[in-house]
């Protein structure tokens, strides 16, 4: 391995790898600077990983010479502008944020194929392979439809999970056993019943938070997430092949499924649920049910994006929150992921592409990981399994945590089993779908309509969108 | 052949520049709104004749759009103006502090609307915001604002109004500023009280100011986009989705660029109409030719 090939295979994590190391970088060492002088533009939704990356750009320089511009927005301003740069055919942003839902499936042809990079013997290749990915997220961030095409590799892994106050589950948990008949301390067997009981409960004696729990149920992308939880959990789902559709997309789902009578029955909780839930859920995304969370005295649980753990142990909450999975339903547990992977744009010259191909492979090398981990400007989640081996990464696990993100390993974990993960259908027309859900549900929720009735007129746009009425 | 008058040729420029800036970009928009527009690699055209107009008069998501619009419409402009006449009349009657007074009632005109969406959402928040514990404590309304359909309306209504009734009363003052004073004098040394002289001779002498102002606001209150996308994006239950909104997610949400040409066009012709409304009534009294 030459000088730079070695300062490169350090940089990504590979010294000491083996035969796992890349086997391009040690056949040139002149291949991450091939480069030099080249200025990329990374558009980005504002997430704690790109704010670690954006603040640690330097080793990347420096192993490069190659400058990055990180734009960082809200996702919806960014669907926005991708999709009038891959309409423009310009490439001004060569490297893309990739949301799997709202990117890549409706515009993957906008992106680059990424096995010809990876492939490519002139270039570094995916440290450790794409096998280190997990390999749910591999799938659901990075590919459409082909099984065999990588359009973005794994950058971010934010996934709902159950946050409760430990405190007062430990403080009311013997009284709690008494009245409710069983034990309320979230496991690996607690279900969606039993979650409405204890946020029950806690409306009517708990003084310490106004209410039970709290939801993202604004009538946004937030409620669609918070929904679909309980959706699957009591067995319904938006497709036939609902995993497969998640997992890999799907060009022609086939009619919706919202109008079966096991997504009423989730529709149909979900609505008495929210008829205890704090009253601010209905105007409450992820960040508003966080902030009331964080508040303290407003709300004993949540199902929230597991990222924000990092914001809540370093708050006047820290160490006073436990975290789980989301409770079972009668058919299943599921937590919805909501990662992204980064990919290339198609648009953009040969040249500009492999130069942001060589920030792909950095950005989600299992070293970079770890840094945007620990990293004080953001607090990411990594997508690679060795990095959950690393012995600092392991330690983190445990409080005092220099690493908060990491206490929730257990809960996260769990959810990215595969007969765990959420995975919302990834179709070319889900923006559409995805507003006529929580349309449909917010409907639900403000009394207009029916479980019934919304659940049968959510299927009915569904199939319109679809094409398949 | 005739050549060109001189004034035509002297028009030619002005007249290219507004051919770039507006006819263009008009007659792209309706080429639009009788295609399928896709974004991807670069714009295409698919002829659809008139399948997205007939979408636009069949489909209830748009008509429901209309029907909040005009609700809006019709209250924003309808309270800026009876508010911003009132306060008009009365900073009018100041004798000391005109300047300061005006000075502070101009101040929310100032701030962007993005920032007075995030001011709104703010102080009604259930969590931290100052107005919703007022109501709260108080007993007034326990429920949440933002959260609840009729009260999430009144919210963005009352944002707006705060925000652009100053714009009213400046716009009302400069009509009373040049009011003939020797109008109001000889009133008043024939002994008419102020009621009679405000509906005998002030409201009429600045009718004309009055309806410009209506105009304006009109205008603004068609398109209005900025406090909605930021306090309730629409919601709840659709409560606050205006057309603008509608047509904002129908053009960049789902990318629909060929129908949201057509909502588009709409708006514009909806505008138009309420101009020229307001000018009939201009031209009524005069004031505009």
């Amino acid at each position: 391995m030459s000088g730079a090939g070695l300062a490169g295979a350090s940089l990504l994590g590979l010294a000491g790898c083996g035969g796992e190391s890349s086997q391009s970088s040690s056949s040139s060492g002149g291949m991450w600077k091939q480069y030099k002088g080249t200025t990329l533009n990374f558009i980005s939704e504002n997430t704690p990983p790109t704010a670690a990356i954006a603040a640690n750009l330097k080793p990347f320089k420096d192993l490069t010479g190659i400058d990055v511009k990180v734009t960082q927005m809200e996702l919806g301003a960014l669907v926005e502008k991708v999709a009038l740069d891959f309409g423009s055919g310009k490439g001004q942003y060569q490297i893309i944020y990739a949301d799997p839902y709202q990117v890549l499936a409706p515009y993957y042809q906008g992106l680059a194929e990424l096995n010809d990079f990876d492939d490519d013997d002139s270039l570094p290749s995916i440290p450790k392979g794409p096998g280190d990915f997990i390999p749910a997220q591999l799938d659901a961030a990075g590919k459409f439809v082909d099984n065999e095409t990588l359009y973005a590799l794994p950058y971010d892994a934010p996934t709902m999970i159950w946050m409760y106050r430990k405190d007062l589950f430990e403080k009311y948990g013997d009284q709690m056993k008494q009245d409710l008949g069983f034990d309320p301390m979230p496991s690996d067997s607690s279900t969606w019943d039993q979650y409405y009981q204890i946020a029950k409960w806690f409306n009517d004696n708990a003084s310490e938070v106004k209410y039970g729990t709290g939801h993202q149920a604004k009538q946004y992308d937030s409620l669609m997430c918070d929904f679909s939880n309980i959706l699957w959990a009591y067995g319904g789902d938006y497709f036939n092949n609902g995993n497969k559709v998640g997992r890999l997309g799907s060009d022609d789902p086939g009619p919706a499924l919202l109008d079966q009578p096991k997504s009423l029955e989730g529709a149909d909780f979900y609505n008495k649920l929210l008829g205890i839930a704090h009253p601010g859920s209905t105007s409450w995304d992820w960040s508003g049910v966080d902030e009331a969370f964080r508040a303290g005295n407003e709300i004993a649980m949540t199902p929230n994006w597991h990222e924000f753990a990092a914001g809540i142990e370093t708050s006047k909450l820290g160490g006073k929150v436990g975290y789980a999975k989301l409770p079972k339903g009668p058919a299943r547990t599921s937590d919805m992921y909501g990662g992204t992977g980064i990919g290339i744009n198609n648009s953009a010259s040969d040249d500009e592409q492999r130069a942001a191909w060589l920030f792909l492979v950095w950005a989600t090398s299992p070293n970079s990981q770890r840094m945007e981990l620990f990293s004080k400007a953001g607090g990411g989640t990594p997508t690679r399994q060795s990095v959950y081996h690393m012995p600092d990464v392991k330690k983190a696990e445990k409080r005092p945590s220099n690493a908060p993100n990491m206490l929730t390993a257990d809960a996260v974990f769990k959810a990215w089993e595969p007969q765990n993960i959420g995975l919302r259908p990834k179709i070319k027309e889900w923006n559409k779908c995805d507003t006529i859900i929580f349309t449909e549900v917010s409907k639900m929720l403000a009394g207009d309509k029916s479980p019934e009735q919304a659940m049968k007129d959510a299927k009915e746009g569904f199939d319109r969108a679809i094409g398949s009425a | 052949m005739m050549r060109p008058s001189f004034g035509a040729r002297m028009m030619l420029p002005a007249l290219l520049l507004l051919a770039a800036l507006s006819i263009f970009p008009f007659l792209f928009i309706v080429w639009m709104s009788f295609n399928d527009v896709s974004p991807i690699g670069g714009l295409s055209f698919d002829w659809v004749g008139l399948e997205n107009w007939t979408n636009l008069f069949t489909d209830p998501d748009v008509r429901s759009s209309w029907g909040i619009s005009a609700i809006y419409f019709v209250a924003t402009v309808g309270l800026e103006m009876a508010i911003g006449i009132a306060v008009a009349l009365l900073v009018h009657e100041l004798i000391w502090g005109k300047n300061l007074a005006i000075s502070l009632l101009l101040m929310p005109m100032f701030i962007a609307p993005v920032i007075v969406g995030l001011l709104g959402r703010f102080l009604v928040d259930p969590t931290y915001g100052l107005y919703a514990w007022v109501l709260n404590t108080t007993g007034l309304y326990t429920q949440n604002i933002l959260g609840s359909k009729g009260p999430a309306l009144v919210a963005v209504i009352l944002m707006d109004v705060w925000e652009w009734t100053p714009l009213v009363t400046i716009i009302v003052l400069a009509g009373l500023a040049s009011m003939p004073d020797e109008v109001l004098e000889a009133a008043r040394v024939d002994g008419a009280n102020y009621w009679q002289r405000l509906r005998l001779i002030v409201l009429p002498l600045i009718s004309g100011i009055v309806i410009v102002a209506l105009l304006i606001r009109s205008m603004d209150a068609i398109r209005y986009f900025d406090i909605i996308f930021i306090t309730t994006n629409g919601g709840p239950a659709d409560s606050t989705k205006i057309i603008p909104i509608r047509l904002y997610e129908t053009a960049f949400r789902f990318f629909d660029l060929g129908y949201a040409a057509a909502i588009g066009l709409s708006m514009l012709a909806f505008s138009i109409l309420v101009a020229n409304l307001f000018l009939r009534m201009l031209a009524r009294q005069g004031l505009a030719r």
